[in-house]
């Protein structure tokens, strides 16, 4: 692993003309996948996580999605500025995608060795004697059992988790250098999940790609990331080292998520709810998007949108540490879980009266 | 007006009678072949041979994978299936077999709720007649009444009063749970049927919901059958959990118990797949992977259903009596119902230690183990 950027976000902003409005997805969005790293986008629908990395493939529906600003280097190319027909180099060959339903991202019409070679055929000039061998080396990669024979099923014959395990397979044909998948289990058992995380890290691990992994799942990237950036509203709020996101989270909103889930690992507590919920986009963002939900919001944060910075006073260690937010908690407020400072009360509009419904506006009541 | 179960109170139960008690609950479905003649040619069998208790004013977790029979159970106990045999006791009244008024009148006291919170509300209905709609199914209340009730449910639920006038299509997901909800507690039930309530939730949402269910639970005293994959929530909310897996109950016993010490091999490895959102704990992990997928409940194995993908199995050697004998669910001490032939084994072998070893690793480093 080093610390140079394979994958460069830079201030992209994404926008959908719908017949409701503009949707706002994504406003500013910048970071970095290293080389040979695992970065998580984490956040919930409709944060923009998905919509960031259908920007970097250059997969945006084109009649409604338009790009007003930002860059996406890979390697220092501009991904925006290439042509259709380079860019198209790059998808599958250097940039491989795997998507949350294996269902639908394999052609049921198609034998799966006919999709692995076609795959491998389209970007290298190999015979399909050749083809067809590294076809059933990749699908033993993956661990399908019997590849010589599985490899002329069609895709209805293989349950989700194997589905999804072909697909890795397609994914990495062609060794690309950057994976993104987008909740690769999110469709699956636990157990089954499992199985698919061990072959997702085995493989990064082997081929040294890099990866964008996007998910809602703080377990998922408690396991598999060395770095995470979080989203909210079509921002990035806070983005720190894996340890760090879950040791010393910066922002009230990584601080709500780790309080509001079950563990595990601990006994039985209070769960702390973020009330409220996520701004609906189609406004202009004005000052912080988290602000109506936030229990350490200050004036500042209903007018202007904090960029992301280092953490202030951080040691060296944590240089990465970045957070988008007026007013931190400390650490042991972010222990806590809600503000102990005084003047900082109880979070805005409790679940049980809040203000939750504006009929027509879909946003939240601003004071 | 209504006074059913409002005044139970949240007792541990174990000494009183339950509120309900299913016994061998088994629930087939037919396959079948043909337009015009259909004729059967096999059955699936969701659900075989279940059986547990619920006592008032708690939660009982049903967890496993999918097509583990976790909701065939849930929609047999409210009697969305016509074809069960067994035994379902609720509140001392057997509810196998009976129909007409006698079931409508039990029913009013059993209500469920769906995980999926967009499709189970009429779009078409506005929420307050969502809401009024069962106290209407069982004439309760004239219309005014039933207007004032309404009010009632949606503050209790968290929602304003004048969310009765809105429709389904203006609330987000959670919002949608909560009318759920409120149309679920209009006939004061003394059991609700929670089949995923949250799985289809964002996870910031998801506090929100556990946190509303646990309250409604110890202001009505209701009882709740929640079925759930997701075994965090599960452990947050239940006092006792059952674990299925291919129709069969793996194991049941106390939340405490069932993860202090889980005595399956199945559920040993369920544990062990769920990703901790702790990577300091994550990095210490050694998961058991299971083999394989989840065999089809039409052609479900021989003997012990979780053989095909047991790792205890592997470990002692491939015995004979797991592809042969079916393992009963038998008690062992101090108070945990298993399934399998070799539980003991499980009982403090390396792998349970790992499995539930969340807060720090047991072993010394450098030992293998395995």
């Amino acid at each position: 692993m080093s610390d140079r950027a394979i994958l460069s976000v830079e201030d992209l902003v994404v926008r959908f003309k719908t017949r409701g409005g503009i949707v706002y997805a994504v406003n500013g969005v910048s970071f970095d996948v290293r080389e040979g790293e695992t970065l998580g986008l984490v956040g919930e629908s409709g944060c923009g996580k998905t919509v960031t990395s259908l920007a970097v493939m250059r997969l945006l529906p084109k009649g409604s999605a338009s790009v007003p600003r930002g860059r996406v280097l890979f390697e220092g190319r501009n991904l925006l500025e290439l042509r259709e027909s380079a860019m198209r180099d790059i998808r599958g060959k250097e940039i491989a995608m795997i998507f949350q339903d294996p269902t639908t991202s394999l052609n049921p019409v198609l034998r799966i060795g006919k999709q692995l070679t076609e795959t491998i055929r389209a970007h290298q000039r190999i015979g399909r004697v050749e083809a067809r061998a590294r076809a059933e080396e990749l699908l033993a990669m993956v661990g399908i059992p019997a590849s010589g024979r599985s490899i002329s099923e069609y895709p209805h014959r293989f349950s989700g988790g194997m589905r999804q395990r072909i697909v890795i397979a397609i994914a990495l044909a062609l060794a690309p250098k950057l994976l993104i998948a987008d909740e690769p289990t999110t469709a699956l058992d636990v157990t089954i999940q499992a199985q698919i995380l061990d072959v997702l890290r085995e493989l990064a691990k082997r081929s040294g790609a890099a990866m964008l992994l996007i998910t809602h799942d703080l377990g998922v990237v408690a396991s598999m990331t060395q770095r995470i950036a979080v989203m909210y509203a079509g921002f990035v709020v806070e983005t720190a080292s894996t340890d760090l996101i879950f040791a010393a989270p910066k922002h009230p909103y990584t601080v709500g998520l780790l309080h509001s889930i079950p563990r595990l690992e601990d006994e039985p507590t209070d769960l702390v709810a973020i009330e409220g919920m996520p701004p609906e986009q189609r406004r202009e963002p004005v000052g912080c998007p988290f602000a109506p939900r936030c229990a350490w919001r200050i004036p500042a944060c209903w007018t202007t949108n904090p960029s992301l910075r280092p953490v202030a006073s951080s040691p060296a260690e944590d240089a990465d540490h970045q957070v988008a937010c007026h007013n931190p908690p400390t650490l042991e407020e972010a222990d806590a879980g809600r503000p102990l400072r005084s003047g900082f009360g109880a979070a805005p509009g409790p679940g049980l009266s809040a203000p939750l419904v504006v009929p027509g506006e879909g946003g939240l009541e601003r004071p | 007006m209504i006074a059913l179960g409002e005044a139970s109170l949240p007792t541990s139960g174990s000494g009183s009678a339950p509120l309900l008690r299913v016994r061998d609950l088994v629930v087939h479905f037919p396959i079948t072949k043909g337009v015009l003649f259909k004729r059967s040619v096999g059955t699936v069998q969701a659900v075989e041979g279940v059986s547990f208790d619920l006592h008032r004013g708690e939660t009982l977790g049903v967890v496993g994978e999918s097509g583990c029979g976790k909701t065939t159970t849930a929609r047999a106990i409210v009697r969305l299936n016509s074809s069960i045999s067994g035994s379902i006791v609720f509140d001392g009244r057997e509810l196998v077999g009976l129909e007409g008024e006698a079931l409508r009148q039990i029913r009013r006291r059993i209500q469920m709720v769906f995980q999926d919170p967009f499709s189970s509300l009429d779009p078409r209905m506005r929420v307050g007649s969502i809401v009024a709609e069962p106290l209407r199914v069982h004439r309760v209340g004239t219309p005014q009444e039933r207007r004032a009730r309404v009010g009632e449910l949606l503050e209790v639920v968290g929602l304003p009063r004048y969310a009765a006038g809105q429709y389904p299509h203006e609330f987000s997901g959670g919002q949608r749970q909560r009318i759920g909800l409120a149309r679920a507690l209009a006939l004061h039930p003394d059991l609700i049927v929670a089949d995923e309530p949250i799985s289809a939730l964002d996870v910031s949402i998801r506090a929100q919901i556990l946190n509303l269910l646990a309250h409604l639970q110890q202001e009505f005293g209701l009882a709740y059958l929640l079925i759930a994959h997701d075994i965090a929530a599960v452990r947050w909310i239940s006092n006792r959990v059952v674990v299925m897996y291919l129709g069969h109950v793996m194991e049941q016993a106390s939340t405490a118990e069932l993860f202090r010490a889980p005595l399956h091999p199945y559920t040993v490895a369920l544990l062990s797949a769920v990703p901790i959102p702790n990577p300091v704990l994550e990095a210490g992990r050694q998961r058991i992977i299971l083999k394989g997928d989840v065999p089809s409940p039409a052609a479900p194995p021989a003997g012990c259903k979780f053989h095909p993908r047991c790792w205890l199995r592997e470990d002692l050697g491939n015995p004979p009596e797991c592809e042969e004998e079916e393992p009963p669910l038998r008690l062992l001490p101090p108070a945990h119902e298993v399934a399998c032939h070799f539980a003991e084994r499980v009982l403090e072998s390396a792998a349970q230690r790992r499995a539930v070893a969340w807060r720090a690793p047991t072993e010394p480093p450098g030992t293998n183990p395995h």
